[in-house]
């Protein structure tokens, strides 16, 4: 096993204390108001310390890279699941067919009966007349 | 074994042609693992994905319930976690094996110390009843204008629950390459079954990587 790539002690000491630091600045940052950038920035900085320990504390970075293409992959296919599910999740609206709308999803919690049913805007939304479309489709 | 050549390692397997091939192979059936692990967890990112995307107000109200400090705490002792593991197996690697046990204990002490922060964090909110789906019952003034704050917890205690699951499996594993190391089972000639794991224990940290600002630092 004497051939195996040794990575040098300093490396990983500048690798953790990068770590340590990004960890720091995402906290800083998150206290800045930037609108729908912080999870953009939040995002790009945590992929930052993502790519750290897989590249260097994972060892890919000097492996065969076949480890590297399975981890990619790994990533590619979370890539479709995210895309193919919000395909669905995000155009339910757009067919009238929100089944939130229809069917709370605060029913079963114990705070159920103070607070008003709503929809996944927060919308009020008014039981009776979401019964009467039930009944239309089964008619 | 009968074929084997008296001049091979005796942790070499029959069936591979030498110790490199035999390390290369172990090496991407882990990653293989890990594949299936990212894919595990991939389910639960796309289930925090699609509801935080359906109540966005709720997910920057909920989150302010959750300690930072004892996140950022929870972090620190995880990167941490991960350099000393790192470390152990570069002491294995250079025949160091007083380093190497010493570097393992203390990642197994980060490792006690990160699920002793998250026990804190969770019966707190046992406490207070932030809890998931219909086990909700927080009705505080920081809370009472949240619309289906319930569905918030119920990613969170799935999400770090499954988390620290592997955070404990890891202690277990950690444990074992202790003793193992300590018997003078692993040297720099075989270590395979320390860096396996090291992939495992830096691929918790990765997740917990994400996990951190999805849960504590939005908005």
């Amino acid at each position: 096993m004497s051939e195996h790539h040794i990575t040098p002690l300093r490396t990983y000491l500048i690798i953790a204390a990068s770590l340590l630091f990004l960890s720091g600045v995402t906290v800083w940052v998150s206290y800045i108001d930037l609108g729908s950038f912080n999870i953009v920035l939040a995002m790009f900085v945590a992929t930052v310390k993502a790519s750290l320990v897989a590249f260097f504390f994972m060892h890919l970075l000097w492996d065969d890279k076949k480890n590297l293409t399975m981890f990619l992959m790994s990533l590619m296919f979370f890539g479709i699941f995210v895309t193919i599910t919000m395909l669905d999740t995000e155009f339910r609206g757009d067919l009238g067919l929100n089944p939130e709308t229809k069917d709370p999803i605060n029913k079963r919690a114990a705070f159920y009966d103070t607070l008003p049913l709503t929809d996944t805007h927060g919308h009020p939304v008014d039981e009776h007349s979401d019964k009467h479309h039930e009944d239309k489709d089964h008619h | 074994m009968g074929h084997h050549n008296p001049d091979s390692p005796s942790h070499l397997k029959h069936y591979f042609h030498d110790v490199n091939q035999q390390y290369e192979t172990s090496k991407f059936a882990m990653w293989a693992f890990i594949l299936t692990e990212v894919l595990t967890f991939a389910g639960l990112f796309v289930a925090y994905i699609v509801y935080r995307s359906w109540y966005p107000d709720m997910f920057v109200d909920a989150h302010k319930l959750l300690d930072v400090n004892k996140g950022l705490m929870n972090t620190i002792v995880l990167i941490t976690s991960s350099l000393t593991m790192a470390l152990a197996i570069w002491a294995i690697q250079k025949n160091n094996k007083k380093l190497s046990v010493l570097m393992l204990v203390a990642t197994f002490i980060f490792a006690l110390v990160f699920l002793g922060i998250k026990y804190l964090e969770y019966s707190h909110k046992f406490e207070v009843g932030q809890l998931p789906g219909e086990f909700y019952s927080y009705m505080g003034p920081d809370a009472a204008h949240l619309n289906n704050p319930h569905i918030f917890f119920s990613i969170y205690f799935i999400m770090t629950g499954l988390h620290g699951l592997h955070v404990a499996i890891g202690m277990g594993l950690i444990a074992w390459l202790i003793y193992s190391t300590q018997k003078g089972n692993l040297t720099s000639e075989y270590y395979t079954p320390m860096e396996m794991i090291g992939i495992f224990w830096h691929l918790v940290d990765l997740i917990w990587i994400y996990l951190f600002p999805l849960f504590y630092l939005i908005g």
